[in-house]
């Protein structure tokens, strides 16, 4: 079977969570690249599994209600990751589904062996599915022991096999609830992230005997300004992080963000396959960036034509491994990269400038809280505040190229004046000009 | 590795919910065994279970994950877990009371003020942790940051006094949200994507007019956020502009106009 891929799960999430039901069926369609059948399928599937994984005692209420609003990001119930649901698409059949559930079912309250398991597992069957032969059951076992779900105990032959669970079983009650805001705040202000989150639900599973006593205990912590698709991204990693750890090259298939389309049918019908505006191409990757002012990833690497590349990691689909190169000429790149990036404010790997800015406290604060000045200082990176007077204070910085540090200044609106360079001066004066031009006709209306 | 695993199918999943039974595999181990590693688990164990965690985990694989990734344009990472954290959680979820001793922004200090305790809540942007209570005395709902906080004393809360206050807090928090319509010029369209995410921190409603292909990104978000989002808004610059909401046309044009002010001379 070939290999399962989400890229159409995942664009298609990404485009519902950003544009929060802006598009009708066709434009939602058009845009990804995909039929409007492909559309309603995707979309079918993908509130099955919503669904299925949400709370039963949720089921009725959610059951009727669209994707869309599903995935709206309630200001208010941020703990929760929306999007986690598309880490369990991964396709099972029905009997696999079954006998791997029975088999951690049974185990969960004592250890067995395999031929132990294969009776259990035979006699709490549903009377359409075919028995399971022993075969079977020591390929699910290893399966799950490839996973970590399930070890063997102690001794010898015939093995006996435990779930490991001793993260959770070997701690109190009140340690485990420890370790349940532990992940959960770790999952919550680190990446990558979905491992984090996945712990967090099995923990909520372990901790259920509080859900009588304490109905509220999963809902003490709030986190706000999350970027929530960006674990839609995390996807990606293991393949491009296992690359880079091993020297090699990535095929993929990219689409600019910037194009209409961020999606296209991989169609097995010639017939029906259309031009697509994505590109194939190959390099090396280095480095997987994480922006925190967007909450988007990037993958950095090098293309033999092209150089150092930047590339958007929502943009890249059908991502392979590729043929492998020297450690040198890796650690190589790698020391490139590093020397490229070190003035970096985000990715810009341009000349390096030096950024003069003059900043004004907020008027009629006090002393005690300036909170322009624990901005810059919270924000500003490498930059150093140079010079400090009652009314204001110099920040300086050296960072590569203007771009991307422009919208950070711009957005601490009057309270900064960019004194060097004389062109990223020019812009700002413009940019407010024609920023007062938009809102001036605002004052006749106040 | 991979993180479209079989196990965690949804299907399975759902199975395994209802026979009461959970899993853990050894990709969620391995990145618990690296976040073990981050100075935050400090503050969030005693030392015993941090030692008996690290015990259980020495034989998983070391993650990769975080080896080559490099997080950029974020706020300098401060204190993640404060020790405060544990104990107010608890009283949170037994619905108790608080007694807490801080200092206000003023650099004032109160001394046991009484109240009913109803979140903690962390802030990706100013990287602090903040107590979400309501004081009985100024009867108002306070944010005060950990970092603030001096003591903090249990007191008992009677489960009636404390599910009114659940709820009138709820109340109160849902009355303080405000709308504002953030319009996308058409000539940066093609920035869509950009523009969009830097609004997914925030509640909100986009809808597209087709005939004049012109976004349109209704925001909802609590009265004291208004500065966040305004700087959000100013962080964009041209590509946007406020199409509903008064107050923010109006600051906009005033940080317009001041900001011309500063260039003097050369900006005419």
């Amino acid at each position: 079977m070939a290999k399962e891929s989400f890229d159409k799960e995942i664009q298609f999430l990404r485009l519902l969570a950003l544009t929060s039901g802006a598009y009708n069926r066709q434009q939602f369609a058009k845009r990804l690249g995909i039929s409007v059948h492909t559309f309603d399928k995707t979309l079918r599937r993908l509130k099955d599994i919503v669904q299925t994984v949400n709370h039963p005692n949720e089921l009725s209420a959610a059951a009727g209600r669209e994707l869309a609003e599903h995935l709206q990001f309630q200001y208010y119930e941020s703990a929760d990751p929306v999007l986690l649901f598309l880490f369990r698409a991964k396709s099972l059949k029905e009997s696999e589904s079954h006998r791997l559930s029975q088999l951690v079912a049974a185990l969960q309250t004592q250890e067995l062996t395999a031929k132990e398991l294969l009776e259990q597992c035979c006699s709490d069957l549903p009377p359409e599915l075919i028995p399971p032969d022993e075969k079977t059951i020591r390929s699910d076992l290893k399966y799950l022991e490839d996973v970590g779900v399930i070890c063997k105990a102690a001794g010898g032959r015939p093995y006996r096999y435990g779930l490991d669970r001793s993260i959770v079983t070997r701690l109190t009650d009140e340690e485990q609830l420890d370790l349940y805001d532990y992940v959960e705040v770790m999952a919550n202000t680190q990446v990558p992230s979905v491992q984090g989150y996945l712990l967090r639900e099995s923990l909520k599973k372990a901790l259920k005997p509080l859900d009588g006593k304490h109905p509220d205990w999963q809902e003490t912590l709030w986190y706000k300004y999350h970027y929530h698709s960006r674990i839609l991204d995390e996807a990606h990693l293991p393949v491009v992080l296992h690359a880079i750890d091993s020297c090699r090259r990535l095929k993929f298939m990219y689409f600019s963000p910037k194009s209409s389309l961020s999606y296209s049918s991989q169609n097995t019908n010639p017939l029906f396959e259309k031009e697509t505006k994505g590109y194939s191409d190959t390099m090396l990757p280095l480095k997987v960036v994480y922006d925190h002012q967007y909450g988007r990833w990037y993958l950095v690497g090098f293309h033999r034509q092209r150089g150092l590349l930047k590339l958007r990691m929502e943009g890249l689909t059908q991502i392979e491994g590729d043929t492998q190169v020297e450690a040198a000429y890796f650690k190589e790149k790698q020391d490139l990269l590093a020397e490229k990036m070190k003035h970096s404010w985000l990715i810009d790997t341009g000349e390096p400038v030096r950024v003069i800015v003059k900043f004004y406290p907020p008027a009629g604060a006090g002393s005690g809280s300036n909170f322009i000045k624990d901005r810059v200082l919270l924000q500003g990176q490498w930059g150093c505040i140079t010079e400090e007077h009652a009314g204001y204070f110099i920040y300086e910085i050296i960072v590569n190229g203007i771009t991307e540090i422009r919208p950070w200044l711009r957005s601490f609106g009057s309270s900064c004046e960019v004194l060097e360079p004389q062109i990223l001066r020019r812009q700002m004066i413009e940019e407010w000009k024609e920023l007062k031009a938009c809102y001036e006709p605002v004052r006749e209306n106040l | 590795m991979n993180l479209f695993e079989k196990i965690f199918n949804y299907q399975l999943h759902s199975r395994l919910d209802e026979s009461g039974a959970y899993t853990i595999t050894s990709h969620e181990r391995s990145w618990l065994k690296a976040m073990l590693e981050h100075s935050a688990a400090d503050d969030a164990f005693d030392s015993g279970t941090l030692e008996k965690l690290r015990g259980l985990l020495a034989g998983e694989a070391d993650s990769h994950l975080f080896r080559y990734v490099e997080e950029k344009a974020g706020s300098i990472p401060k204190r993640i877990y404060h020790p405060l954290l544990r104990t107010l959680r608890r009283m949170i979820m037994n619905r108790q009371g608080v007694r807490v001793s801080y200092q206000l922004r003023n650099g004032e200090q109160w001394e046991n003020r009484q109240g009913f305790p109803y979140k903690l809540e962390y802030s990706m942007v100013k990287r602090e942790w903040y107590l979400i209570w309501y004081p009985f005395r100024e009867r108002s709902l306070m944010m005060t940051k950990l970092a603030h906080i001096r003591a903090v004393e249990e007191i008992s809360m009677p489960p009636d006094k404390a599910k009114h206050m659940i709820q009138h807090i709820a109340d109160m928090l849902l009355q303080r949200k405000q709308r504002a319509v953030i319009e996308v010029i058409p000539a940066y369209n093609a920035e869509l994507s950009r523009i969009l995410y830097a609004f997914s921190c925030f509640e909100k409603e986009v809808a597209y007019n087709d005939s004049t292909n012109t976004y349109r990104i209704a925001l909802a978000f609590p009265g004291h956020e208004a500065e966040f989002v305004l700087s959000k808004i100013r962080f964009l610059g041209l590509r946007v502009r406020v199409a509903e909401g008064d107050y923010f046309k109006h600051r906009m044009l005033e940080a317009a106009t001041k900001a011309l002010a500063r260039y003097g001379d050369e900006s005419v």
